[in-house]
């Protein structure tokens, strides 16, 4: 068949593609069930206002309060950079620890083959990235792509556990 | 009796319908909603279905898109159609969704999804898609998406290179490429 038939026949098929598509699972129960929940949530919110100001105030202070202990003059060997990626690491898996602890410290084996395959990748990289910065320790490009990494991996756990619509 | 002014009052009286949906949905009344859902969802998940091409995603984004429908219809002034405005809403979450769900190694490095697919098994006895549908799914994904960007939804390739962050040069090859391919598989 030359172009010009192919390309009729395919304008053809396009003018006739249906407009519309039925979703085999029924779809309303669970946006009902997360506008629901995002009204009580606003409700919330705004009843307890006060509480955000807190919230905020308590992070700084706690910003503040960590970065005032990574520097402070008693600690200057945390200046280094290998000990500036041993910080970055620490901070990087306690983070990871209250993530999981907050989504019921679930089971990586229980996630799909690809999920995992992700993840393992993930690992091996930052691992990779953290031998080399062992040899290169003052790489501000390493630093960033070691940060960068771990932010993929909460990134992607947060991903993985949050609740999803349908299950709400 | 003037056949065309029938047409018309028809047309009137479904966009009318559809206002007092909006202003309802607007005021927080949750039925009214229920009724522009009724009356869209099949058209966002067919939008979703052929950006995504499976079926699990699809139905997801379907539901996020009408969740925040709900957050943002007071956004809605009435400038366009709501149809318009509801797929411009629509396309943006399904391509957000894409760059969320991009494998790591995909976004460090901007490789970028070459393959060609082989069409899944669950499409192959699937009666209810369309010969074309089951083309499009198997396009590569930045090929498949602008594609149905362009010949299906109807968008500008200005306005698809501005929604998938790439030149215009791109998206028209990127389109051009999407056609030869289904120009093969069609005729064969």
């Amino acid at each position: 068949m030359n172009s010009q038939n192919s390309e009729k026949a395919l304008q053809e098929q396009l003018t006739q593609l249906p407009k519309e598509m039925t979703p085999e699972r029924e779809l309303w129960s669970g946006i009902e069930k997360a506008i629901q929940h995002n009204n009580q949530l606003n409700t919330t919110i705004s009843s307890h206002r006060p509480a955000i100001p807190m919230a905020w105030a308590a992070s700084v202070i706690a910003a503040v309060l960590l970065t005032w202990g990574v520097i402070s003059p008693q600690q200057q060997q945390l200046q280094t950079p290998v000990s500036l990626v041993s910080a970055m690491q620490q901070d990087f898996e306690q983070q990871k620890q209250t993530m999981l602890v907050s989504f019921g410290q679930p089971k990586i084996s229980a996630l799909s083959v690809d999920m995992q395959k992700q993840l393992a990748e993930l690992l091996s990289a930052r691992q990779a990235i953290e031998k080399a910065l062992v040899d290169d320790p003052n790489s501000s490009d390493l630093l960033n792509i070691l940060r960068w990494t771990q932010k993929q991996e909460l990134d992607l756990i947060k991903q993985l556990y949050s609740p999803q619509w349908q299950s709400i | 009796m003037d056949k065309s002014k029938v047409i018309d009052a028809q047309n009137l009286f479904v966009a009318d319908t559809e206002q007092e949906w909006i202003v309802r949905a607007k005021q927080g009344d949750q039925q009214a909603f229920h009724c522009l859902y009724e009356n869209y969802h099949r058209r966002i998940y067919a939008l979703c279905w052929r950006m995504l091409a499976d079926k699990e995603s699809a139905e997801d984004v379907c539901q996020e898109v009408f969740v925040q429908l709900w957050q943002k219809i007071e956004n809605f002034r009435g400038e366009s159609k709501f149809s318009t405005w509801l797929h411009s809403v629509a396309t943006n979450i399904v391509l957000g969704h894409l760059r969320k769900h991009k494998n790591w190694l995909q976004r460090v490095f901007s490789i970028e999804d070459q393959t060609i697919q082989d069409i899944p098994v669950e499409m192959v006895d699937n009666t209810e898609l369309s010969a074309l549908d089951k083309q499009i799914a198997r396009l590569p994904e930045r090929a498949r998406c602008v594609f149905v960007l362009f010949a299906v939804e109807g968008y500008r390739h200005e306005e698809i290179a501005n929604m998938l962050g790439m030149a215009v040069g791109s998206s028209k090859s990127q389109y051009h490429r999407a056609k030869s391919l289904l120009q093969q598989w069609v005729t064969l």
